[in-house]
């Protein structure tokens, strides 16, 4: 399958990155590994379901413009996704050493790529700032579809607008601010004014959702009131 | 209790002690946010701490879950047992005590006034300084006291909580969280519901996995992660659904399985992701269901994959308890956080990330 050697580059989460020469592009061997935690028919399951939408939805993604690695070789039921290397550094690790108008212009790309996937009915799933990387060109690429889907519910959209909201918040809590106000007005090229308030509203009640947050309980008395 | 990270902790706290004119603290803490009253005293004296006592006594319902009235009447009638019981075992007096700490919430309203009243009273009477106490953070520093951890990742999962967090510029960030209602929720309400408790808990296994030995068969049941965050309320119904449709023994063995499989693995599997994304070395397991044998192993096994080492927290501290209280209040206190009793309000709900914690040590 592959044309060089394999250098395991990292263990993420729930895959093993290798890099390898692919027919002569530089490549990336995500595989699937079994996890010694998971009952085995899960893990079977997994593996197929995950590496199929992956490998799916990269390539639709990329037909539409969002800039995420093209798929080389797909082989479902061994969880292996051969895809472009992007010679670049994750925005978990990069963010920090920006100036913040730099930091602004990112986070507007990855607001107008966000709302290029979700009008076409995907949502990533698991949209950090690890799962979003820059290239030594300067260009924003979004990797890790492994938790992505289609779906037309706005639910799912809101989710990856608060783990973005989240993972900024966890690991740059001073840029928070300043990234998703940039995130917001890219979202805005791609959808409309009405589209984006409903969206927020929608992110702002999964918040909520979390446990003994205060400002839900009188957000209920106050409806309450005004009935 | 002697080791690094808690001694350049304490090399901190010391200094701050010392400016204030002390050259020792001793700390009674009050739990009462849920079914257990506890009292705990923690010293720390030329920089070393020490638990002096752990005293509680834990609300067990006859029957159904936690009624907070009948907890909140019982910790009323336990409160003085415990807290005498505490005292004459450290073989401290109350006017000895540098300061009461106690926790305001999160918690059942009922309990926690209790407590809140108790400590109210101490530190009145006694003119001693009051301490908040936020019990989500208390948890997770004694279980970084009793491991000798300087910034792990933390899970957390209790009767009440289901949360992994980790610490950042001076505070606690939940990385992900229940939705809905907590692991341990899930497992007592399905066992309740099943008719296979109360007792939740016996020799120290809670009852689901009683009966998921009884089991072979795995049922594909709800799996529901949202990014880092959970849901298992959908999860509970299907599978009250299937324990009541099942009609032998094995049967009702297969979806306890299977409940308790699908609910770890959605709890593993944004844990192992919350790893990766936060990069940490450490991995700790503590809250009420900590002590759940199948959960350590499964959580063991994926922090070693990734190179990290895997802690947890014995029984007597992982459970709610007062010591946890003390040892977080004398930390606090170190930084001079304190409260005036006529302010001390109980918070039914107060989250984890709106608690300062200037004690934190970061790279």
């Amino acid at each position: 399958m592959a044309s060089g050697g394999l250098i395991e580059l990292t263990q993420g989460a729930e895959a093993k990155i290798y890099r390898t020469m692919f027919l002569g592009i530089p490549a990336i061997v995500k595989l699937r590994i079994s996890k010694p935690y998971r009952h085995p028919e899960y893990d079977r399951v997994f593996k197929h379901r995950r590496t199929l939408i992956e490998a799916k939805v990269m390539t639709h993604l990329r037909s539409l413009g969002v800039r995420a690695p093209s798929v080389l070789y797909v082989d479902p039921d061994a969880g292996i996704i051969v895809m472009e290397y992007i010679d670049g550094c994750r925005l978990s690790e990069c963010l920090s050493k920006m100036p913040i108008d730099r930091v602004a212009e990112i986070a507007l790309d990855i607001g107008r790529q966000t709302s290029i996937m979700h009008a076409n009915s995907v949502y990533h799933g698991d949209l950090t700032l690890a799962n979003t990387l820059i290239s030594s060109k300067d260009e924003i690429y979004i990797i890790d579809f492994g938790l992505s889907g289609y779906s037309k519910d706005l639910e799912e959209y809101a989710i990856d607008v608060h783990l973005l909201d989240r993972s900024v918040e966890l690991l740059y809590p001073e840029l928070k601010d300043a990234f998703m106000n940039s995130f917001w007005k890219g979202y805005l090229m791609n959808a409309s004014i009405s589209f984006v308030e409903k969206l927020k509203d929608k992110v702002r009640d999964i918040r909520l959702r979390g446990r003994y947050v205060e400002e839900r309980l009188k957000k209920r008395i106050s409806k309450d009131r005004y009935a | 209790m002697e080791n690094a990270v808690t001694q350049s902790l304490l090399g901190s706290i010391a200094r701050s002690i010392h400016e204030g004119g002390l050259s020792e603290l001793t700390i009674l803490g009050i739990e009462s946010t849920s079914h257990t009253f506890g009292v705990g005293i923690v010293r720390v004296s030329s920089g070393v701490p020490e638990i002096l006592v752990n005293e509680f006594s834990k609300y067990v319902p006859e029957k159904g879950g936690i009624h907070p009235r009948d907890a909140s009447n019982y910790h009323a009638e336990e409160a003085p047992k415990v807290l005498h019981r505490a005292l004459s075992k450290a073989k401290v007096k109350l006017s000895e005590v540098s300061a009461i700490a106690v926790a305001l919430g999160p918690g059942l309203g009922p309990c926690l006034r209790v407590g809140a009243t108790i400590a109210r009273f101490l530190s009145s009477y006694y003119s001693k300084p009051l301490i908040p106490v936020n019990h989500a953070v208390a948890h997770i520093e004694i279980g970084k006291l009793l491991n000798n951890l300087r910034d792990p990742l933390v899970i957390y999962v209790s009767g009440g909580n289901t949360l992994i967090a980790v610490q950042r510029r001076k505070r606690y960030r939940i990385v992900g969280e229940t939705l809905d209602i907590s692991l341990g929720n899930l497992l007592d309400t399905f066992a309740r519901e099943v008719g296979l408790a109360p007792p939740y808990v016996v020799n120290g296994v809670h009852q689901v996995d009683v009966c998921a030995d009884w089991g072979e068969d795995f049922i594909d049941l709800p799996y529901t992660v949202k990014g880092n965050d959970l849901s298992f309320s959908g999860l509970l119904t299907a599978a009250l659904k299937k324990a009541r449709e099942a009609k032998s023994r094995r049967e009702l063995g297969s979806v306890c399985l299977s409940l308790r499989e699908t609910a770890f693995n959605m709890l593993v599997e944004v844990s192992e992701r919350a790893l990766v994304l936060a990069a940490k070395s450490e991995v700790l397991l503590t809250g009420g269901v900590a002590a759940n044998k199948v959960l350590n192993d499964k959580l063991a096994s994926m922090a070693s994959i990734h190179g990290a080492k895997f802690y947890t927290v014995p029984a007597d501290y992982a459970g709610d308890n007062g010591a946890m209280i003390a040892w977080n209040g004398l930390l606090h206190y170190a930084y001079g956080v304190v409260v005036k009793p006529e302010e001390a309000f109980v918070r039914q709900r107060w989250r984890l990330d709106e608690v300062d914690a200037p004690w934190l040590l970061e790279d």
